[in-house]
């Protein structure tokens, strides 16, 4: 075993650098924070090959002294907090003082700056070597050059993408601090022209609000409901949650302090407030903002920042609470049956929902239990004590007559019984443990859906011109992303071809799609699905997927369709046999069961 | 209310009544017709809240008075009654008696004031036209209209008036079709958007008489003998549809109308929903129309044409082809066309309209 020495200076930049810097897209998050936290006013970036070649950012803040300057390479300098009690009360985007330090290590930096009194000064660093400082003259502000990026850790100059892909999680990253401060000026160039140029906009609400309109489209800001909300005393929650037209672009910005942040916690709430008030599973657009003393809050729990702890426990309620309020007014309405469900007597039989618990969990991963067909241990979840239950106690074998095989893919054979349809569009099945309903049309959808994706695997689909182009406005970060898919799209059936600015038009949509569906995908696309957000390569997939559920929707079986027994049996022998018999392409529950217990509740026999 | 009537007149007005009311509707007294009798008039009107009918019959009146009926059972009883009058009169106020011959009726309705009051719709512009030429344009675009119900703005047709023409439009963003014919007295406006459930309860009248177009601020009505169908005009902008109709499609092919639709028609049997596309190969006086489904199999047919260009080849949907052939009132149809990414533009050879044409973008297969 090699012995333990102490590593070279010039390692330990590198090995520091990689918690900091690990793209483009981080260096230009570190560069606007201080610029930000130096006051400016307006800044400027600009991009050649993503940020791999050269990033340079302007702005018109403080500005530093020519001995100040001389530290700024200096790893842990910073001028933002000197003792341990300023740390719990960070008022500043950086205070780590390790930003420039370990860019500096990683890539050819230069800094012009000027404060109101100095005559200005360049500072050089190169793969953590510090030149001296040198007089410049420059007005007010600060401009910061990195060249070549990661020169000389080749490894890390391997793992970046393509100049656009990098460019765009740029974009992302400037879109976040424009929307956390309207008042300041953005403007982001690439050596194709501007990308974005985001005017001063204003504070507050409506500051904000015309933020969203420069950066998304005026079409998203029209759809907003506010969020204004004080719980205590120097806290506030406040900003827009969109209504249910703005689901598709999963625009999701939570903002601490000004801080951008993907705190768990904080979005789980917001994912909670949606689903008791939407009862849905796509969530609008956010852009809230949770404005708390310093001292309340800990930023240092991780590296990047991304993350923070309260030391208040009720702030996630808080946030529920607004953001619900929020997505009340977006409905237009108050939801009065929330209040009207406890009445029971008028209530209708609640039951347990296979579907529901399905569509939860697909989000996610499309989980394995509920895939592989154990439809009786699912449901017997966690579940009351069983032999209290009378109806459940009697053991009963349904007749005969028609056992439907449900041997989904555990190979697991059960039996139930086809009792009928009720209304032309439900299934009635009994089972031992309960009553199963099938929703006929889902249950085909997905049926069909499998049957047609598998299909689609091998054939080219067909293309339908539009008459005039659709214009879709979207951001520029979408429009890139959208340029990234271009080869795919065009496989499936789309043509697009961005115009000026962040409007991409829309020539020819895959025949399957009505247009509205082409369109919404499209965007859904642009978008980037997933919580990551950033892969494409699942593009193919997805585009099929898409289109597969569109035909399958198309030819299922209506709702009001009278099917006879025969047809019923094997439309649940084959739903039962596909890969995942309880969620329809959409996500749509497709099996309800009411169990022994829900009965016996409800006719009052416990 | 009692009134006696002559049946067949009554049954004349009462039977488009039923195209109006809405037969999945949630509101119940959107299923009634409401009758009101009033000097010599028996008068009839039914509404979906969007498209309204009134109409009238000349009745005997001994005294005036109204009741909304449900509308099916109401046609139902009037159409299987024998004898040539009817007579109705009202027991109470949500109760008609209905006599004719030896049968007699005693249904349930609705107080006239629960019926919704109908708009009236001012003159702001009025023109004149033959109804039988207006039902005819109509039949030559309505199946261009959107039925997607998100595109609410193309769920009607544009009419448009010119100076001494008026123009009719529809699209469903894949294809469009437009007429357009003289009329006298009008002048140009910017259009207005018809809903296509009105376009649907006019191509169902018969009139050999004038049809009075008058739009109002929200409404439009048109009038026709004893009928007024008025509607909500359709919020939203209209594609700019000259700029889509190409001008330098410089391959022309001409064909015998009904050879062509029928080669489409039956090819078009091996299509399917995963499969919709016809590819069309045009040559030297000759057309080759097929199909290839993965399901189901392959079809192709010839047929002569008079085409001199190139060899080149397009995909179409065949539904849009074949509806505008079928809409078609002449002999000879002429498609213009370049390539196989440009709109295909039909129109009828020596036909009666001033304009007619159907644009139908190419589908890539
Ligand atoms: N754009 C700027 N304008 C003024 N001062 C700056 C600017 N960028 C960096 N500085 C100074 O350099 C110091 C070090 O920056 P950095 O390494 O990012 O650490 P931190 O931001 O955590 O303090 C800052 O504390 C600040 O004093
Ligand atoms: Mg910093």
């Amino acid at each position: 075993m090699a012995s333990i020495r102490k590593l070279p200076e010039e390692l330990i930049g590198k090995i520091a650098a990689g918690e900091v810097v690990e793209r483009p897209a981080s260096v230009v998050k570190e560069l606007l924070e201080n610029a930000l936290d130096a006051g400016a006013r307006e800044i400027e970036i600009e991009l050649v090959a993503g940020g791999a070649e050269r990033i340079r950012i302007r702005d018109d803040g403080s500005g530093m002294s020519a001995g100040d300057a001389a530290l700024v390479f200096d790893r842990h300098a910073t001028s933002k907090i000197s003792n341990f009690e300023d740390l719990l009360e960070v008022e500043t985007l950086g205070f780590r003082g390790e930003a420039l330090s370990s860019i500096g290590a990683v890539a050819h930096v230069e800094i012009q700056t000027s404060d109101d009194a100095g005559a200005g000064v360049v500072v050089r660093a190169a793969g953590g070597l510090v030149e001296p400082p040198e007089p410049r003259p420059r007005s007010r502000g600060t401009t910061v050059e990195v060249a070549s990026l990661f020169f000389n850790v080749p490894a890390r100059r391997k793992f970046l993408k393509t100049a656009p892909a990098e460019l765009r999680r740029v974009v992302e990253v400037v879109q976040g601090y424009a929307l956390a401060r309207p008042d300041v000026r953005f403007s982001l160039r690439s050596e194709r022209g501007t990308v974005l140029d985001a005017l001063p906009a204003g504070n507050g609400l409506d500051g904000l609000k015309r933020r969203v309109a420069q950066l998304f489209g005026e079409e998203l800001a029209a759809h907003l409901a506010e969020v204004d909300r004080s719980p205590r005393p120097g806290t506030s929650i406040w900003g827009f949650v969109g209504d249910p037209t703005t689901t598709r672009g999963r625009r999701y910005f939570v903002f601490v302090n000004r801080r951008l942040l993907r705190d768990r916690a904080m979005m789980s709430s917001f994912y909670r407030a949606v689903r008791e008030t939407w009862h849905g599973s796509e969530f609008p657009a956010l852009f809230l903002f949770l404005d708390l003393p310093a001292a309340e809050v800990d930023v240092n729990v991780h590296p990047q920042k991304a993350e923070v702890r309260f030391r208040e426990p009720r702030v996630s309620s808080d946030l529920f609470l607004a953001i619900r309020r929020g997505l009340e007014i977006s409905l237009g309405e108050v939801d009065a049956p929330l209040t009207a469900a406890a009445d029971l007597a008028g209530a209708p039989l609640s039951w347990q929902g296979e579907g529901g618990r399905t569509k939860a969990s697909l989000s996610g991963s499309v989980s394995a239990e509920t895939g592989d067909g154990n439809l009786a241990a699912e449901l017997h979840e966690e579940a009351l004590p069983f032999s209290s239950s009378r109806l459940a106690e009697i053991s009963y074998t349904p007749p005969q007559r028609t056992p439907v095989p449900l041997s989904g893919r555990s190979g697991a054979v059960r039996s139930l019984r086809v009792l009928g349809q009720y209304k032309g569009t439900v299934i009635l099945l009994e089972g031992s443990d309960g009553l199963y309903l099938i929703d006929q049309h889902v249950a085909h959808e997905r049926i069909l859906y499998e049957r047609f994706r598998a299909d689609l695997d091998h054939d080219v689909p067909e293309s339908q011109r539009l008459l005039e182009p659709v214009l879709l406005e979207i951001s520029a970060a979408e429009a890139l992303r959208l340029a990234e898919m271009a080869a795919d799209l065009e496989g499936s059936g789309f043509e697009v071809t961005s115009m000026s600015g962040g409007t991409v038009a829309l020539a020819a949509v895959p025949a399957a799609l009505r247009p509205s569906q082409a369109e919404k995908l499209l965007l859904e696309l642009a978008h980037g699905g997933g919580d990551g957000g950033g892969e494409t390569g699942h593009l193919r997939e997805r585009l099929l997927d898409a289109l597969a559920a569109s035909l399958a929707c198309r030819a299922a079986v209506k709702m009001h369709e009278p099917l006879s027994a025969d047809q019923m049996e094997a439309m649940v022998a084959e739903l039962f046999a596909s890969d995942q018999p309880y969620a329809c392409p959409h996500g749509r529950p497709i099996v309800l069961k009411m169990t022994d217990r829900d009965l016996e509740s409800r006719f009052g026999q416990r | 209310m009692e009134v006696r009537i002559k049946r067949a007149d009554f049954l004349a007005e009462l039977m488009p009544m039923q195209g109006i009311v809405e037969r999945r509707t949630t509101i119940p007294v959107l299923s009634h017709i409401l009758l009101q009798a009033n000097s010599d008039r028996l008068q009839l009107a039914s509404t979906d809240l969007d498209v309204s009918l009134t109409s009238w019959c000349e009745a005997e009146v001994k005294g005036e008075g109204g009741i909304a009926v449900q509308a099916r059972k109401f046609l139902e009883i009037i159409r299987s009654l024998v004898g040539d009058e009817v007579q109705l009169v009202l027991e109470d106020e949500r109760r008609l008696s209905i006599v004719a011959g030896k049968s007699r009726f005693k249904i349930n309705g609705l107080a006239p004031e629960d019926f919704p009051t109908l708009p009236t719709v001012g003159e702001e512009e009025k023109v004149e036209l033959p109804f039988t030429k207006l039902k005819k344009m109509i039949g030559k675009i309505i199946f261009a209209v959107s039925t997607e119900e998100s595109r609410f703005q193309l769920n009607g047709a544009l009419f448009k008036l010119k100076d001494g023409a008026v123009e009719i439009v529809a699209t469903d963003g894949h294809r469009l079709a437009l007429v357009e014919n003289e009329i006298e007295g009008s002048r140009d406006n910017d259009g207005v958007l018809v809903p296509r459930k009105a376009l649907q309860e006019l191509q169902r009248f018969e009139d050999e008489g004038n049809i009075t177009f008058c739009r109002g601020e929200h409404h439009l009505s048109f009038s026709l003998g004893k009928r007024e169908l008025t509607c909500r005009m359709l919020e939203g902008t209209f594609p700019d549809y000259e700029r889509v109709i190409a001008k330098d499609n410089d391959k022309r092919a001409r064909f015998v109308r009904k050879e062509l639709a029928e080669a489409i028609h039956r090819v078009s049997l091996l299509t399917g929903d995963r499969a919709r596309a016809i590819k069309l190969r045009m040559s030297p006086n000759q057309l080759v129309v097929s199909a290839a489904n993965p399901d189901l199999g392959e079809a192709v047919e010839e047929l002569s044409s008079e085409y001199e260009g190139d060899e080149f080849h397009v995909g179409m949907n065949p539904d849009y082809l074949g509806h505008f052939l079928s809409a078609l009132d002449t002999e000879k149809v002429e498609l213009e066309l370049k390539d196989e990414n440009t709109q295909c533009i039909g129109h009828p050879v020596e036909g009666q309209d001033r304009r007619y044409l159907c644009v139908i973008m190419p589908m890539r297969i």
